[in-house]
């Protein structure tokens, strides 16, 4: 046994025979709740989708979420750019509202989300982001509720020049900055600009 | 095994009190600084740290008698990072609010120093089932202080406990509890309190043996 030990081979043998029964262990499980997983996602994403229309409070379960969610939205299939899919919100048969996906460098890493604007595209209906690696308690506190309860309602009908959310105090602001996180709330706002004006631009083509 | 018997109440002492990972070994220290901010965080953070502290010394303890000695770290981090992703996929699929507010921290498991600690001190040596006992009792030893953290940081810095607000409206956040150095200052206070303690003791003891 001690002579083995010492061998080449043994070690070898060894550490490949138990990666291998790890490999797998964690290969089924990871096959066993892959489902569950990607259900979750699909369902963050369902959520954060109504939020963007303002419909966080119409829902208190997963399952009505789900409803809500599958009654409601629906995908603008002409405007999918890569993955990140356009949605619309539904009254009747009528589209009355836009989630329109952002992306974006942000200081530390990409950032993602989306942006609600109604269907005549004069008021903002919410922001929600999906990935953000900002600093926490400085830029990352973008994806807190006071920052993102400022995108709620904004009226941008006054704007020009494809400038639609302004960071105060500059001429025309109509978003407060995070203190501490200026490289951040730039990157923000100008990614929303951008790709605000780009949908907008697309759609009024369409018609 | 047979020649020793198991010590079910030592184990669980060394680890809990008298051999408690974080405050007077002072390891394990990274992840105690950065959930502690809420009690609930700080319960699944240890409950995951008492599963891959018991079966990981469980399992080195069993294949120490097969693991060639020059490669028994290698075969220890295996193990280890095995469970923490069992941990892991469990926390995503069935608990995808914690998972997102545990964050990289769970991963960051692995490199938590009570379990290798554990491995390489107790595991190494000892049967399996006391090894387990050992990897969970350095865990609750964990556990404890993770708890006894935030709940201090919860309290001053949200007002409120497992979410539950206890504190009145009145009461003012104090914003620097929720953030790292809060979790210095308190923990600091709890080494300097349990080490006092202990010096007293110790010193208590000599009396009496030179009496």
């Amino acid at each position: 046994m001690k002579k083995e030990k010492q061998s080449i081979a043994y070690p070898v043998i060894f550490l490949s025979v138990l990666t291998l029964v790890y490999i797998f262990v964690l290969a089924g499980l990871d096959f066993m709740t892959k489902d569950v997983v990607a259900q979750n996602q699909a369902l963050e994403l369902e959520k954060k989708i109504l939020y963007v229309f303002n419909l966080q409070d119409d829902y208190t379960t997963d399952d009505e979420a789900r409803a809500l969610f599958s009654e409601r939205v629906t995908t603008v299939s002409e405007t999918v750019d890569g993955e990140a899919k356009t949605y619309a919100l539904l009254d009747g048969d009528k589209e009355i509202a836009y989630a329109v996906p952002f992306a974006g460098p942000g200081l530390w890493g990409s950032i993602t989300g989306y942006l609600g604007v109604n269907s005549d595209f004069t008021t903002l209906t919410g922001i929600e982001f999906i990935t953000q690696s900002e600093t926490p308690g400085l830029g990352g506190r973008i994806a807190e509720e006071a920052y993102k309860a400022q995108y709620r309602g904004l009226d941008i009908s006054a704007a020009s020049d494809k400038l639609f959310v302004i960071n105060r105090p500059a001429p025309g602001g109509n978003i407060d900055a995070i203190t501490g996180a200026t490289q951040t709330s730039k990157f923000v706002v100008n990614m929303v600009n951008d790709d605000l004006d780009t949908f907008l631009k697309e759609v009024r083509h369409g018609e | 095994m047979a020649n020793k018997k198991l010590n079910v109440k030592a184990i669980f002492k060394n680890g809990l009190f008298a051999d408690n990972p974080v405050i007077f070994q002072i390891i394990g220290i990274c992840s105690a600084l950065a959930v502690t901010n809420l009690m609930m965080n700080s319960l699944i953070m240890g409950l995951a740290l008492v599963f891959v502290t018991g079966l990981s010394s469980f399992t080195v303890s069993l294949l120490k008698d097969r693991t060639p000695a020059h490669i028994r770290m290698l075969v220890q981090v295996l193990i280890i990072s095995a469970y923490v992703i069992i941990v892991n996929i469990f926390l995503q699929a069935y608990m995808p609010a914690m998972s997102k507010a545990l964050g990289p921290y769970v991963g960051l498991i692995i490199t938590n120093c009570i379990i290798m600690g554990r491995a390489e001190a107790y595991a190494i040596s000892n049967p399996p089932v006391a090894s387990l006992l050992d990897g969970m009792a350095a865990g609750l030893g964990y556990t404890a202080v993770l708890l006894a953290i935030a709940f201090v940081r919860e309290l001053l810095g949200f007002g409120t406990l497992f979410g539950i607000p206890v504190l009145p409206e009145s009461a003012t956040a104090w914003t620097l509890m929720i953030m790292p150095p809060g979790a210095f200052f308190v923990l600091s206070i709890y080494i300097w309190i349990a080490r006092s303690k202990r010096i007293k003791q110790e010193a208590a003891q000599e009396k009496g043996g030179q009496r």
